[in-house]
């Protein structure tokens, strides 16, 4: 009797499954920064577990002429994060009557997402943006505000897969005897679209397509690569 | 936590043009306290056959000590040494026995077999095998080693290039994992020769 | 944030409690009652055309056999609702509101799907962030800029934006045909897009449990709106006697 009682206990808890406000939809980033240019990419798969939401979703969104944003997590603090950044940013155009710099926008972003320490937006950020006096930087965020300035940066699902590649390539460590050649902006983009393909061979939530978009001081390029589809 | 993270540690194995690579990471540590930097995981079964035990220490331990028993057995009983599937076969077998208490280790395994073929698997810690083309990694910073290894690895590399491409892909993944690294020891294997090299690294 | 989680044995060594578990913490939350299944929507040449059963489901009993949840917001936008039929009462008084607020702008710009979309995802994301969320999947289909226009929000707020949308079982079951379909013809007309949803609702219909054997359908081109139903599935069982393992 006592058995049966505290085992219709237990499955009665078991249950009762809590709400789960967020939402793991997948999806890369990638962004590089040069001595005259910015460049950063994402893929443009979003998936729920092991269906795929749509296979046309870019998580870029560009901010200003000098700045972009790649945010991938959960899609609707994507959406809610993006369009506050919007907001505010027009705020700002209308106060001061002019564009939002890059270092300025990097803080706010930071800022806002440590508003929301306690129920964070469950999104991780890379900023990257042209400076004043040219050169292009990466901001690579948390999802609670946490903030660090570089110049390449792998984030979202294939993060720590790309990582380390990032790490062996561009910043050439645990190499030896190589001359360190200013990166151009083509070779960043090489490099880009060789990581992506690698990390769509290992990660079910990246591939599709890959969208790159590219700043520099007299031009911005955005192009799209196919990758696999499976 | 996981179990599988409480030591840190990670095994690649890659196959060459007639050779195959195994290599590890030398740290030993109670999760984030380091505490030795010589603490190896690929460890020599027979001349042209090695096994990398990345996961719990105490189970690297012990299942090194029970697979080179049971290879004792099947060698006195058998005259002849073990191939590497027979051994994959134990092993694996040996891992099952264990199914709901396993040992904590996701085994690799390099060799070379009797027609000098390269030969890698790769198993979870419960004995379930899988024997890709390419390459094989495991272990804590398995996720970036896969990254690195997905990019660098190419078909058909000299005994040289197997080197350098295994070495840059450990060194470069065990630097982005917290609990790996503290210097590295790869082993080439050739018909005629293994060549051990330790790999230095960041110790940080 | 770990993706790949590897094995994880129920062995913990920070043996701490999960506070969550602990039986003193009164929990409020609700989970749908009253249930509606897939809706399923496709863009094609000259507009949209979404359509969905009207059999309203409490657990497995089939309870509301005449229960509507296609909704027209405005003249070029088309709303279908699945999900608890309690929150989709609501979203619809919600919505109608919206639009009456809207229509008393009289400027003569009607809202565009969207924007309506947009405004959706706003509505949803905020019951979610509040921890009471709205249950419901939301079909927005509309004429965008003179543009077939097709939307999708989940009780989370995600939005997405596609050619082809399906919710609910329709996810896995229509999805595929749907997708093979556009594959063969890119731009369907409106014929063949009607004929592909209804052979994708006789299909739903085969396999999906709490699906029903009315269903309606709502086509939206430049011309207006068309809403067909209910129309019944002549279901065809003959071929269950050749199922294993049916009888």
């Amino acid at each position: 009797m006592i058995l049966a009682n505290t085992e219709s206990n237990s499955s009665l808890k078991s249950h009762n499954t809590r709400f789960n406000p967020y939402d793991d939809n997948g999806g890369s980033i990638v962004a590089i920064g040069g001595d005259d240019f910015v460049v950063i990419a994402s893929d443009t798969r979003l998936s729920t577990g092991f269906s795929i939401y749509s296979r046309n979703q870019s998580k870029l969104f560009k901010l200003s002429k000098k700045s972009i944003l790649g945010s991938s997590g959960c899609w609707c603090d994507t959406l809610t994060l993006t369009r506050l950044l919007n907001a505010r940013m027009q705020m700002y155009l209308h106060e001061h009557n002019k564009e939002m710099n890059t270092p300025a926008l990097a803080q706010m972003l930071s800022t806002m997402l440590y508003y929301k320490r306690f129920f964070p937006y469950y999104v991780s950020n890379i900023l990257a943006g042209i400076e004043s006096d040219g050169s292009g930087w990466i901001y690579s965020y948390d999802p609670i505000g946490n903030v660090e300035k570089c110049k390449f940066r792998a984030g979202g699902s294939s993060g720590v897969l790309l990582q380390p590649l990032l790490d062996n390539q561009i910043m050439l460590s645990n190499l030896q005897n190589i001359d360190e050649q200013p990166l151009s902006l083509e070779k960043a983009i090489k490099i880009i679209q060789d990581v992506f393909t690698s990390a769509a061979e290992r990660d079910i939530y990246t591939g599709d397509e890959i969208r790159i978009m590219s700043i520099t001081a007299d031009c911005f390029k955005e192009e799209k690569i196919q990758m696999r589809k499976d | 936590m996981s179990i599988l993270e409480y030591n840190g540690g990670a095994v690649v194995a890659m196959k060459g043009k007639n050779c195959v690579a195994i290599a590890s990471d030398k740290r030993f540590g109670i999760q984030a306290q380091t505490l030795s930097v010589n603490f190896e995981k690929v460890f020599e079964i027979s001349p042209h056959l090695y096994v990398g035990l990345p996961g719990l220490a105490t189970d690297t331990q012990t299942v090194y000590q029970r697979l080179k028993f049971r290879q004792n057995l099947y060698e006195l009983k058998e005259g002849r040494s073990m191939s590497p599937k027979a051994f994959c076969a134990m092993l694996a077998n040996m891992l099952y026995e264990k199914r709901f208490g396993p040992y904590f280790v996701e085994p690799v395994v390099a060799a070379l077999d009797k027609n000098n073929e390269p030969f890698i698997v790769a198993m979870d810690l419960l004995g379930c095998m899988t024997t890709p083309d390419d390459f094989v990694v495991n272990g804590t910073c398995s996720r970036q080693l896969y990254g690195m290894c997905e990019v660098l690895w190419e078909p058909n590399l000299e005994p040289d290039d197997l080197f350098e491409t295994i070495s840059q892909a450990l060194v470069n993944a065990c630097d982005r994992d917290a609990v790996s690294g503290w210097g590295a020891v790869v082993y080439i294997i050739e018909k005629d020769k293994v060549t051990i090299k330790h790999v230095k690294t960041r110790m940080d | 944030m770990n993706f790949y989680n590897s094995v994880n044995f129920p062995i913990n060594f920070n043996n701490h409690q999960d506070i969550s578990e602990s039986s003193d913490i009164i929990k409020h939350f609700h989970t749908p009652i009253t249930t509606a299944t897939s809706v399923l929507g496709i863009a094609f040449n000259n507009g949209v055309i979404i359509s969905a059963d009207i059999l309203g489901s409490y657990g497995s009993l089939a309870r509301f056999k005449n229960f509507s949840r296609i909704l027209q917001a405005n003249k070029n936008t088309l709303l279908g609702v699945g999900g608890d039929i309690a929150d989709f009462q609501y979203l619809k008084e919600l919505i109608q509101g919206k639009m009456i607020g809207e229509e008393c702008l009289e400027d003569d710009i009607p809202l565009k799907p969207a924007s309506l979309l947009c405004w959706l995802t706003r509505v949803m994301y905020n019951r979610r962030s509040k921890i009471d969320p709205l249950w419901n999947n939301i079909l927005v289909a509309g004429i965008q800029d003179g543009k077939p226009y097709l939307g999708f929000i989940d009780k989370l707020g995600t939005a997405v934006e596609d050619k082809l949308i399906a919710t609910g079982y329709g996810a896995y079951i229509a999805i595929p045909l749907l997708r093979d379909a556009l594959e063969k013809k890119p731009d369907l007309n409106k014929q063949e897009a009607e004929e592909l949803m209804k052979k994708c609702m006789e299909i739903l219909y085969y396999r999906d449990a709490r699906s029903f054997n009315k269903y309606e359908l709502a086509i939206l081109t430049t011309e207006g709106t068309e809403f067909k139903g209910p129309i019944e599935i002549k279901a065809n069982w003959s071929i269950s006697n050749d199922v294993c393992g049916y009888e």
